[in-house]
């Protein structure tokens, strides 16, 4: 039982453990300081802010 | 850059410094991710259609008890967890892995690594996947729920697994954009969370099980987990890329989606035991659980907020979107959902909806409310790009959206209001247990009408896909519609 408790006790602290360890990473890299930047890493020339896509329910009839 | 990272490196093509290269690129990264996306999301789609015609079943049953009674592999025991399996590691978890190869290679702006290691995995899992189905119906369930596949297709679901994984981490070390975006925390995380929640449950319960009232315990933990470690990351991390690409607009605010994350983190994988309220469970680890559940108030509320003040002044475009209907309406479930799960985790609400129909209700807001219908909306701005071409019939979009969403609130409101007043029922000494049960009849019966709604939105949605693939792969090929991407796109990839 005890190796049990051991287990389980040992298996959920692994998560927020590892998560502790990532967001320590994380800050270090500086990944938490760039807001700006990283909210807008989706976006590049092609789909720049600002364009919308996917558009497409107000085409008139579907393509041929 | 480090020995690893140039190994990597010599895998993916040029320098892609200047604009018309990083164009190129990213019609480069769509067409590179076609069939191994393709292999896991048409995959997940029949997994889907098996699952819906097994639910079917299974709720039909429910009110019609002699229904397709004289065949012992469709009895209930058999078609429930053989609709859960297939729905769960069929559909959503091949279609979320699916989509978390797409925008991994997206976000990391790199081609798709060794498609054959992808197309492999997707291979197998299917294989492990039939087995496993199979081996339901003719009765070698584990009966431990979530976990129902048999034992020895496990090992091919697992190896499967690992190459998914393995391709990630390539994928992530070779990324050329060199800060992550929340999407990516997401992804990432959900991907190194399964395998561990996966073995762990798989050692403790089946390989070495261990006994009486913790077995309960770790069925649970992983269960509950699978949700909220699985399917959740890979969800949220579709809304956050899809709201915003769609609508052309940065999130609200990105400080408030990297304190969902990391809270998220932090508190979900605690809230597992909150199932056994009342059971034989040592009182402080529910109550640990209870805490950890209310804690969950606070990604919950940072997505919502995130979500709808991204959204705010935007909502005419749900006109004309279909990604856009189906996240946003995924992404209101999530929090719908989510409020729902805390309050049941409350020990004087559970005292009454624990064993009803509620919690059945919850469940399917949480993974189909939320998960399958941002799996379908990312399915429709995904699909297009890889296969350069546009859907053939906005009606069968449409028919899709209204049947799922009619489907979604016809099975979730009536069941959430019958589980009540079946538990307030089930509660009172007075009731006879034969009238509690009388008293569901109406509620399951509007659940088979909601099911063959939520089907008929299903076969809609394969069905337009069938015909988009007919245009790709058939004989009588379409040209590239440019309303998918701009014009010098269209000419790279034309090329």
């Amino acid at each position: 039982m005890n190796v049990l408790a051991i287990l389980m006790i040992g298996g959920v602290l692994a998560v927020p453990g590892v998560a502790l360890v990532a967001l320590r990473w994380a800050s270090h890299r500086g990944e938490l300081n760039l807001p700006e930047r990283a909210a807008l890493l989706p976006f590049d020339e092609e789909e720049p802010v600002g364009r919308a896509t996917d558009q497409i329910l107000n085409r008139q009839s579907a393509e041929s | 850059m480090s020995a690893s990272s140039q190994t990597f490196s010599a895998l993916l093509p040029g320098d892609v410094s200047d604009d018309s290269s990083k164009r190129a690129l990213l019609a480069e990264i769509d067409a590179s991710c076609r069939v191994p996306v393709l292999f896991f999301v048409i995959s997940g789609l029949l997994w889907l259609l098996a699952g819906t015609a097994l639910a079917l079943v299974a709720s039909i049953k429910l009110h019609s008890p002699g229904f397709l009674a004289s065949w012992e592999f469709l009895t209930f025991g058999r078609v429930r967890p053989a609709h859960l399996n297939t729905v769960i590691y069929g559909f959503a978890s091949q279609t979320g892995i699916g989509v978390t190869l797409w925008l991994m290679c997206r976000l990391c702006r790199v081609p798709f690594v060794a498609p054959g290691l992808a197309t492999v995995a997707a291979i197998f899992w299917n294989i492990g996947l039939t087995v496993g189905v199979v081996g339901i119906l003719i009765g070698d369930s584990t009966s431990i729920e979530w976990l129902e596949l048999p034992r020895y297709c496990t090992p091919i679901l697992f190896f499967s697994y690992a190459l998914v994984a393995v391709w990630a981490i390539i994928t992530f070390r070779l990324r050329r954009e060199q800060h992550l975006y929340v999407s990516q925390w997401y992804l990432l995380a959900a991907i190194l969370w399964f395998p561990w929640l996966y073995a762990t449950a798989q050692i403790m319960l089946l390989i070495e099980p261990v006994r009486g009232v913790v077995q309960a315990a770790v069925n649970w933990w992983f269960a509950h987990n699978v949700l909220g470690l699985w399917f959740t990351p890979i969800g949220l991390a579709s809304i956050y890329y899809f709201i915003p690409k769609v609508i052309g607009r940065p999130i609200h605010s990105y400080y408030l989606s990297v304190l969902g994350f990391w809270s998220l983190a932090l508190f979900y994988n605690w809230n597992g035991l909150h199932h056994l309220i009342g059971g034989p469970m040592p009182a402080w680890m529910i109550t640990v659980s209870i805490v950890a559940s209310v804690m969950m108030l606070i990604p919950v509320t940072t997505v919502a907020i995130n979500h709808h003040m991204t959204m705010w002044g935007h909502f005419g475009k749900l006109k004309h979107s279909p990604t856009l209907r189906f996240v946003v309406v995924g992404a209101l479930c999530y929090t719908a959902t989510s409020l729902q799960g805390i309050a049941n985790s409350l020990r004087s609400y559970s005292e009454v909806v624990h064993f009803t129909h509620h919690t059945i209700a919850h469940a399917h807001l949480g993974l189909y409310g939320f998960f399958a219908m941002v799996m379908f909306g990312s399915l429709y701005y995904i699909i297009p790009r890889i296969t350069q071409r546009e859907w053939p019939s906005l009606g069968l979009i449409s028919l899709h959206f209204w049947a799922c969403f009619l489907g979604l609130a016809l099975y979730v409101v009536p069941l959430s209001l019958g589980g009540i007043l079946q538990g307030l029922a089930m509660n009172d000494a007075s009731v006879p247990f034969l009238k509690v049960v009388e008293g569901t009849l109406p509620w399951l019966k509007l659940r088979t009408f909601a099911g063959l709604l939520l089907g008929l939105g299903h076969v809609a949605f394969v069905g337009n896909l069938v015909w988009l693939l007919a245009r790709v792969f058939g004989p009588y090929r379409k040209p590239v519609v440019a309303i998918l991407m701009g014009a010098e796109t269209a000419a790279v990839v034309g090329k």
